[in-house]
Parts: structure tokens; sequence; C-alpha cells
């Protein structure tokens, strides 16, 4: 079975909440600010099983040296949240294939 | 002729009365309409409805978010009174690919401008029509009335 964001964060308690109930652009900061590594995508992109929402160029943030992953999670009332998991090598690779290159 | 309705927070009291209207309006101009809503926006809208006079179809917000591909609906009307939802009404635009209206309103006025360039800048194609509203549908429902008319 296929990893799904919205179980995983039901289902674990190994994840990091960033920021909660902020604006988007606020949340795309956040991530620029703490990955090492990023990549630009699509809104309705999906990523971990989840299509995700934003304006885009949508930035998903790596930590290579804790193996983890940062995304943008918005929810109609609750706004924006950046949510940091573990993620593996294949789910990585998954998302640079969306990577549009465009930073603007 | 398919529309899809977005609905955001159910927070905006003037959000529910607008979409039974918004559902009206597009379904007397001959479009199959959808509401797509989160389980507490949808409720308000469907009690709204007791004696089901206008067939409200309601459909989940995030599972149709997850199902939808390119070309699924001709037109896309979205609420636009909160962040999340100027970022739910982008994504659901970029995927769909159709032909959209924005519905952006709040009781603040920086807010109203700030969810028009959030749609802007995300370069979408969508007719935007803006108000300071809350409480009051009136406002909304005449912007979305004279903007609807670009769309018969």
């Amino acid at each position: 079975m296929s990893f799904c964001l919205d179980t995983y964060l039901q289902q674990s308690d190994n994840y990091e909440i960033h920021a909660s109930k902020a604006g988007f652009k606020d949340c795309a900061m956040i991530i620029r600010f703490k990955a090492d590594d990023l990549v630009y995508i699509k809104p309705g992109d999906e990523v971990l099983g989840v299509r995700v929402i934003g304006i885009p160029p949508i930035p998903i943030g790596f930590d290579h040296e804790k193996g983890t992953v940062f995304l943008p999670y918005t929810k109609p009332c609750h706004g924006t949240s950046v949510v940091e998991l573990p993620i593996d090598e294949e789910e990585v690779e998954k998302i640079r294939k969306l990577d549009t290159g465009n930073k603007k | 002729m398919k529309a899809l309705v977005l609905l955001g927070c159910p927070e905006t009291p003037s959000q529910t009365p607008l979409a039974v209207y918004v559902f009206n309006k597009l379904t007397k101009l001959g479009y199959d309409v959808t509401i797509a809503a989160n389980p507490a926006a949808a409720k308000l809208v469907k009690i709204s409805d007791p004696e089901g006079y206008y067939n409200l179809n309601l459909v989940d917000l995030e599972r149709t978010l997850g199902d939808i591909s390119e070309g699924d609906f001709d037109l896309l009307v979205g609420f636009v009174h909160k962040d999340a939802a100027a970022s739910f009404f982008v994504t659901f635009e970029q995927i769909l690919q159709c032909k959209s209206l924005a519905l952006v309103f709040s009781r603040d006025a920086d807010e109203v401008a700030e969810f028009v360039n959030m749609i802007e800048e995300s370069g979408s194609n969508a007719v935007i029509t803006a108000v300071r509203a809350f409480h009051n549908p009136s406002p909304i429902k005449v912007k979305f009335d004279k903007a609807i008319k670009e769309f018969e």
C-alpha cells in the first residue's frame, strides 16, 4: 500500500509542526529557511499520497542529514502548516521528478 | 456543462446563502452544479434546503481534490475569504484548467487585497471579483451577478 500523509499524521507522532494556522506565504518562507535542499512543485502535484495545496511555486524542502521532508499542509479552517516528517530516498526521488525549477 | 462551486471555511455568515444562490443561478444558466465543501460548510448548506427544493449536489472538498482531473468541469467558482481558500482555489484551478471565477471577500479591506494578490501572483486566468463584506451577502451577490455575465 502506498504512503498516505493524512493517515500518517493521524496515526503517528513521528513528525514536527514548524508553523500552524499560518498563511501560505509564511509557510513557504519557513520551508525555504529550514531546508538544506529544495524543489518547487505545482499546486495539485501529489506528494506522499496527497495533492499539495498552495500558490506556485510551492517549495518542498529536505534535510538530508535527518532524512526528513518539509511540506506545506493546508486545511480550509486551519490555514497552512509546515510539517516535517521522515522520508525515504524513493519518495525523495519521486518528488524531485516534480521539480518545475521555477523559484519565482 | 459542469460547474464546481468551492466553499471555504464556514465562519463567514454570508457564504451559506450565497452558496445556494450561486447553485441556483448556475443551474438556471444550464450548468450541472456540484458544491465542494468541508463537512461543516456542507451541513450549513444542506440544512438550508430542508425539503430538497434545490436538489443541492454536495461533495466533500478534500475527497474531490484527490479525485479531479483536467477537464472534469467547465467552470470553477470559488468563495475566497481566507488565505487557505485562496490556496484551495488556485490549486483546483491549476488542476481543472477551466474557466474560473473567484469571489473574494472579507470584513477587512487589506485581506481582500491580499487574497486578490495571491490569486493574481499565481498566474491564474480567473476572473476575480472582490468586495469588502462579511455578514451581509448583498455586496457579494451584486458582484457575482455582474461577473457571471462574462460566462453567459
